[in-house]
């Protein structure tokens, strides 16, 4: 478990090191986003390595759509 | 503009046959089965208007917001406060979509070719092919496209020749024997295909003529035809039991042997299958990075597109556990979900455009502030 959290993290850094130098210095809300964006896919990949069961989107929209799914059955 | 390529409309209908039909006949004739039994073949016509209308709406909007797409508009029709909620939902369903097509190419490599292999692996590696393809913009994955196409037909068209020996057209009577509801049911699933010309409304504005309806609906209509098609094929080849197979047309292919000689087809269909997929994936996966970078406002995508990818990639193993809980998902809830967002959603921004325009047009005071 402890080396799926290392490879996604070396992963993550190998990432950066080749999209970082690529943005240039003013594109301040780009690299914003970018480690928003990052930063969320790596946590919740260390998440869903420790809480593989975790319930997710599907399960989500499952709940909303189940009385009309019903229908067809 | 973010994207400065340009492509032709020919070259849009050509993404997006493979855009539908990649996944389409891998996963649909086998649940379309459960419901619609011997008249599989049918479902896909019953949703053909669907898929019309989805070209139409689509059409229309572009007439209207002409350069601009479903991300965009929203903003426009809806105001910036409704309209950038709809344009993340949107985001968010592109990403749960991509998830779900990338899971199902994973789990049928696996089950097929690679059994032994980490499934990680090959959604990384198609991942990582798509990233390349998605930072190359909007031409790269047009003219891959266009080589991929004849390419990803070649086996579909010649498909039910070769298989002619062991077909029985008797599997298909009795025709509609349960009346017409049973291949109505079956016709909810080939609709939540064919919302994905949702993604035409990405391509729409970088179309350099203006016969971007006409090979949509050419389009449409040539994935009916194979549709119905490989349908038959696959009912004329295993009948009833067609609901037992999960990949009910590779059986198909597996079924090839022609003088004892020409044999194993299927692995060079789902080596061509490969490509297929690769074009869809590129499709929504672009579709999902101009959007991040439209409704956030920069001026280039470049960058997201790796961290898209990365999501993308723990999407596809958080969908769902297994392919049969996916199955459960596109058969109950998803048969509305998908619709919902991809032709409802639509269909009202539509008609709130339409209303404001209207408004617009018998006010003189709006049009003067404009």
């Amino acid at each position: 478990m402890i080396w799926t959290v290392f490879a996604i993290t070396v992963g993550v850094v190998l990432l950066i090191l080749f999209e970082w130098p690529k943005m240039k210095q003013n594109q301040k809300k780009e690299k914003a986003a970018f480690v928003t964006l990052t930063a969320m896919g790596w946590l919740l990949a260390i998440l869903l390595v420790f809480f593989p069961d975790m319930p997710g989107p599907t399960q989500m929209i499952e709940k909303l759509f189940k009385p009309l799914g019903k229908l067809i059955e | 503009m973010i994207e400065k390529g340009k492509i032709s409309a020919f070259q849009m209908g050509v993404m997006m046959y493979p855009g539908i039909l990649a996944t389409a006949i891998l996963t649909v004739p086998s649940i379309t089965a459960t419901y619609a039994k011997q008249d599989l073949w049918i479902a896909p016509i019953w949703a053909c208007p669907i898929g019309l209308l989805i070209v139409l709406v689509f059409l229309q909007l572009h007439k209207h917001f002409p350069g601009k797409n479903i991300i965009q508009y929203s903003e426009n029709i809806l105001g910036r406060l409704i309209g950038k909620t709809l344009g993340i939902y949107y985001l968010f369903f592109f990403l749960h979509n991509s998830g779900f097509v990338i899971r199902e190419y994973a789990e049928f490599i696996i089950t097929s070719v690679l059994p032994k292999t980490p499934i990680v692996l090959v959604i990384v590696g198609m991942t990582l092919v798509s990233a390349f393809a998605v930072k190359g913009g909007v031409e790269v994955i047009a003219r891959s496209a266009l080589v991929f196409l004849p390419l990803f037909m070649f086996p579909l068209l010649l498909m039910g020749l070769m298989v002619l020996p062991e077909m029985e057209p008797r599997n298909m009577l009795p025709v509609m024997g349960n009346g017409i509801k049973p291949s109505l049911k079956g016709a909810f699933f080939p609709i939540e295909w064919y919302g994905d010309f949702i993604y035409m409304s990405f391509l729409l504005p970088f179309l350099k003529d203006e016969k971007g309806g006409k090979w949509g609906m050419i389009s449409v209509m040539a994935i009916t035809l194979t549709m119905v098609i490989t349908n038959l094929t696959t009912i004329f080849v295993f009948g009833g039991s067609t609901t037992e197979l999960l990949y009910p047309v590779m059986n198909v292919f597996r079924y090839i042997s022609l003088a004892d000689f020409f044999e194993h087809v299927e692995s060079i269909v789902i080596a061509v299958w490969i490509t297929g997929m690769f074009v869809k994936f590129s499709l929504i996966y672009y579709a999902l990075v101009l959007g991040v970078a439209q409704w956030l406002n920069v001026s280039d995508y470049k960058s997201f597109v790796l961290p898209i990818g990365f999501l993308q990639v723990i999407f596809s193993i958080w969908v769902a556990p297994n392919f049969q809980q996916m199955g459960q998902f596109f058969t109950t809830a998803g048969s509305f979900y998908f619709p919902s967002i991809q032709i409802i959603l639509p269909l009202f921004l539509l008609f709130v455009a339409l209303i404001k325009k209207k408004y617009k047009d018998k006010s003189p005071k709006s049009s003067i502030v404009q």
